[in-house]
C-alpha cells in the first residue's frame, strides 16, 4: 500500500469494533472498493482480530484474495459466506484445522477461483475433492498433508488449467501420476513423501512444462531428463543412477536440492545435468566425499555443504567457482583456519557465511574481515574462536576488532561458550549491526549495557549470561530494538522481566518468565516452500499444544534447589523444554526423521 | 447532504481562502481550485494540492491537460465532504514533512470513501 492516506483510512477503520459498525452498512462503498483495496482491509481486519461471518458479506462483490492461513476459527458459516465471492481469484486456507470436505461445498462452482491453499487442513478428504472438481478454472492448488487418498487425487485429473499441484505427504501413487497425465499445463509438481517410484517417475516426463519438481523422501532412485525443469528437490532420496537412455540433460536446471541424499556412484551422478546452469546447490546432510564435481558448476551464488565430509582439502574445488558465489554454508564441516584462508580472495561477491559447528579459530575472523569485502551474515557460533589474537610475542589483541572492516556486515552470530566481556568489547564499534547473538556464561551486564550502543539493531540475543535484575534495569535498548533473547540468564527475576516488558513494550522479550504470546505472528511470517519448511512450520504450530502441558506460573526454580543443584541442571534435558526457535536449522529436522 | 454539513463546508472553504489571501500578500503563492461533485469549490495551495501525485501530475504535464493552465480541477466522483477531508490532509502532510508530527483525524464513517478517494489521488 504505496499512499499514506490509504493506509491511515485502513488504520482508522479497523481500530475498534464500534470503528467497523460505523462504516459496515455503507454497503454501496464497500461494493466500490477497488479489489486491492478490499483484500487490504480484509486482511487488516483479521489482523485486528475484528472480522467475523457476518462482516464478510459486504466484502463479496469487491475482494479478490482472501489469507485466512492458520486462522482456527474458519468454519463452514465463514464457507458460507466466502461461497459467494463472485470475483475471487485466490483463496488461503492452509492450517486452518475446522476446514473440512464438507465446509468446501460452498466454494463448488466458483468459476472465478484460480488458487487455493488447503496444506494441512487434515480432515479434507476425497469427498472435498469432489467438491472442487467444478471449481473448473483452478490453476494452483496446494492438497499437502491433507486427509486425500490415492482416489481423491484421481479426480484431480479433470482440472485441465493445473499448473501447479501440491500434494505433498499425500500417498500419491505410480497409478496416480499415470491418470494426472492429462495436466499439460503442469510447471509445478511436489510429490514428496509420496509412493512414487522409478516405474511413475516416468510418467513426470510427459509433464513437458514442468519447472519444479519436488520427489523428496520418495524411493525414486533416477534422475529424470526432464527438458525445462529448473528447480529439482530430491532429499533424501537414494540416488542409485542416471537414467542414460535420453540423450539430453537437465539442461536448463539452476536449483539442485539433494540434502540427506545418498548416492551410489557419487561424483558420476552430478553428470546428469549441465552443471553450468546450476546457481544453486544443497547437498547438505550427504555422504559425499569428493567435492571436484563443483569445479564446473561456474554459476554457483548459493551452496549448502553443511554435515558433509568437506573439509580443507576440498576447499579448492569451492574457490576456483567462488566468482559468483553468494552464500555458502559450510557448518558441522572439518574446515578450519586452513581452509578459510585458502577460500578468502576467491569468493569476492559473498554476503553470507556460516562456519559454526567448526574447528575454525581467531585467525579466520582477520581473513574473512580482510578478504571477504561484502559479508553481510556471518556465523560463527560454536567454533574454536576464544575473541584473542597472540601476535608474536606481544600481548593478546581482540580479534573481533578486525571486523569493523566489514562494512555491509549486519547479522553476526556468535553462540559460543566460551566468550568473555573483554573479548566482546570490540563489537560496540560494529554501528551497521540489526542482528547480534551471543551466548555465553561468561558474559555480565558490561557486555549488554555495552550493546545498547549500536544504533541499528533490532535483535539482540545475550543468552546464557549471567545478567543480574540491577543491570538489566539499568540497560537501556537501542531505540530500533524489536527482539530481546535472555533465555537462559537464570539470574534473573520474573519481577525485573515483567518490567522490562512494561517499559519497552514494543520489544518482544524471550525468556522463560516472559509471555510468549506471539507465536502466531511467527507461524504467519513463515512463507510456504519446501517441505523442509513446512515440517518446520508444523513443529511451530504443534507448540501451544505443548506447551500448555507445562503450568505457566511454576515455582521460581532459584527456591527450590540450591546453587550447585541448579548448576547440575543446568545441562539436563529437561533444561531444553524452551520454547524453539522460529527457524528450525535443516539438520534439527533432519535428525527427527 | 445535509445541511450541516454544507455550513461545514463554505467553513471549510472560508479557510482554505483565508490561507491563501494571508500568503498572497507575502509570497504571491500559486493556489488552485478543487471542485467537488457537488460543485463545491475550494481554493487551496497549489503547494498542497501537489501532495496528491495525481492532482502533481494534472499540474504539471506540458500542455495536454487543461487543468496546468486554468489550475481547475474537477472531481465528479469525490463528495464535497470527502474533498474537504482531502484538502485537511495535504495541509496536514506537508506540516508533517516539516516535522510537526501531529495524528490526522478521520472520523470512521468516512473511511471506506476517503480510501478510495486517497487511491484514485495517489495520496
Amino acid at each position: 500500500m504505496d499512499s499514506p492516506l490509504v493506509r491511515l483510512c485502513i488504520e482508522e477503520a479497523c481500530k475498534s469494533g464500534d470503528a467497523v459498525e460505523r462504516w459496515r452498512l455503507q454497503r454501496r462503498s464497500l461494493e466500490k472498493l477497488p479489489p486491492h483495496l478490499a483484500d487490504a482491509l480484509l486482511r487488516r481486519l483479521l489482523h485486528r482480530r475484528l472480522l467475523f461471518p457476518s462482516l464478510l458479506e459486504g466484502f463479496k462483490h469487491s475482494v479478490e484474495n482472501i489469507d485466512l492461513r492458520g486462522e482456527s476459527s474458519i468454519n463452514a458459516e465463514w464457507m458460507a459466506y466466502i461461497g459467494g465471492f463472485a470475483n475471487l481469484l485466490s483463496l488461503n486456507l492452509s492450517d486452518c484445522q475446522r476446514i473440512n470436505s464438507s465446509s468446501l461445498w460452498p466454494i463448488t462452482g466458483l468459476t472465478s477461483l484460480t488458487e487455493l491453499d488447503l496444506s494441512r487442513c487434515m480432515k479434507v478428504t476425497d469427498t472435498g475433492i469432489k467438491h472442487l472438481q467444478s471449481v473448473v478454472n483452478l490453476e494452483k492448488l496446494w492438497i499437502s498433508q491433507t486427509g486425500v487418498t490415492e482416489a481423491g487425487i484421481s479426480l484431480l485429473a479433470s482440472l485441465k488449467k493445473l499448473s501447479l499441484l501440491d500434494l505433498g505427504g499425500l500417498p500419491v501413487t505410480d497409478q496416480n501420476l499415470i491418470s494426472l497425465r492429462a495436466l499439460t499445463k503442469l510447471e509445478y509438481l511436489d510429490i514428496w513423501g509420496s509412493n512414487v517410484t522409478n516405474l511413475g517417475a516416468i510418467c513426470i516426463l510427459k509433464f513437458s512444462n514442468l519447472s519444479f519438481l519436488n520427489l523428496s523422501w520418495t524411493s525414486v532412485t533416477q534422475t529424470l531428463n526432464i527438458p525445462h525443469l529448473e528447480c529439482l528437490h530430491m532429499n533424501k532420496c537414494d540416488i542409485v543412477s542416471i537414467s542414460k537412455t535420453h540423450s539430453s540433460p537437465l539442461a536448463s536446471l539452476k536449483k539442485l536440492v539433494l540434502s540427506g541424499a545418498t548416492f551410489s556412484a557419487e561424483t558420476e551422478s552430478f553428470s546428469f545435468t549441465n552443471q553450468s546452469s546450476i546457481t544453486y546447490l544443497d547437498v547438505s546432510n550427504t555422504p559425499l566425499r569428493k567435492f571436484s564435481f563443483l569445479a564446473t558448476m561456474i554459476n554457483l551464488e548459493h551452496l549448502d555443504l553443511s554435515s558433509t565430509a568437506f573439509g580443507d582439502d576440498s576447499v579448492e574445488f569451492v574457490a576456483c567457482v567462488g566468482e559468483s558465489l553468494r552464500i555458502l554454508n559450510v557448518s558441522y564441516t572439518k574446515i578450519t583456519s586452513v581452509g578459510v584462508g585458502n577460500l578468502a580472495g576467491h569468493v569476492p561477491q559473498l554476503n553470507t557465511l556460516s562456519l559454526s559447528q567448526t574447528s575454525v579459530d581467531d585467525l579466520s575472523i582477520l581473513l574473512i574481515s580482510t578478504m571477504m569485502p561484502c559479508i553481510k551474515t556471518l556465523d560463527l557460533s560454536m567454533t574454536r574462536i576464544q575473541g584473542f589474537m597472540q601476535r608474536q610475542t606481544q600481548q593478546a589483541e581482540p580479534s573481533f576488532a578486525a571486523l569493523q572492516s566489514l562494512t555491509s556486515l549486519e547479522i553476526l552470530s556468535l553462540e559460543h561458550a566460551y566468550l568473555s566481556d573483554t573479548a566482546l568489547s570490540p563489537l560496540s564499534s560494529l554501528t551497521g549491526l540489526t542482528h547480534l547473538s551471543l551466548k555465553s556464561t561468561y558474559l555480565t551486564d558490561f557486555t549488554l549495557h555495552h550493546l545498547s550502543s549500536l544504533p541499528n539493531l533490532v535483535s539482540l540475543g545475550v543468552q546464557d549470561a549471567v545478567l543480574t535484575d540491577n543491570g538489566l534495569e539499568k540497560f537501556s535498548p537501542p531505540s530500533r530494538l524489536r527482539t530481546l533473547d535472555l533465555k537462559g540468564c537464570w539470574l534473573l527475576s520474573k519481577e525485573a522481566i515483567t518490567a522490562l516488558c512494561k517499559r519497552y513494550p514494543h520489544i518482544k522479550v524471550r525468556h522463560d518468565f516472559a509471555d510468549d504470546s506471539s507465536s502466531l505472528e511467527q507461524n504467519q511470517l513463515l512463507p510456504r516452500s519446501s517441505p523442509l519448511e513446512k515440517s518446520g512450520r508444523r513443529r511451530n504450530n504443534q507448540r501451544p499444544e505443548s506447551s500448555v502441558a507445562v503450568p505457566r506460573n511454576f515455582v521460581d526454580q532459584r527456591l527450590k534447589y540450591n546453587r550447585e543443584e541448579l548448576v547440575a541442571l543446568q545441562n539436563s534435558p529437561l533444561s531444553q523444554l524452551l520454547p524453539r526457535e522460529v527457524l528450525v536449522s535443516v539438520p534439527d529436522i533432519l535428525a527427527d526423521l | 447532504m445535509t445541511k450541516g454539513a454544507e455550513k461545514k463546508q463554505r467553513k471549510a472553504k472560508a479557510v482554505a481562502e483565508k490561507k491563501e489571501t494571508t500568503t498572497t500578500t507575502t509570497t504571491m503563492r500559486e493556489t488552485v481550485k478543487l471542485i467537488s461533485m457537488e460543485g463545491f469549490e475550494f481554493v487551496i495551495d497549489r503547494e498542497a494540492a501537489m501532495v496528491s501525485h495525481t492532482i502533481r501530475s494534472m499540474l504539471t504535464s506540458p500542455g495536454g491537460f487543461s487543468e496546468s493552465k486554468d489550475g481547475v480541477v474537477t472531481f465528479p466522483d469525490i463528495s464535497t465532504p470527502i474533498l474537504e477531508k482531502i484538502c485537511q490532509y495535504f495541509y496536514w502532510s506537508l506540516q508533517y514533512s516539516r516535522g510537526k508530527e501531529t495524528e490526522f483525524h478521520i472520523e470512521p464513517e468516512l473511511t471506506l470513501e476517503l480510501m478510495m478517494a486517497a487511491n484514485y489521488l495517489h495520496t
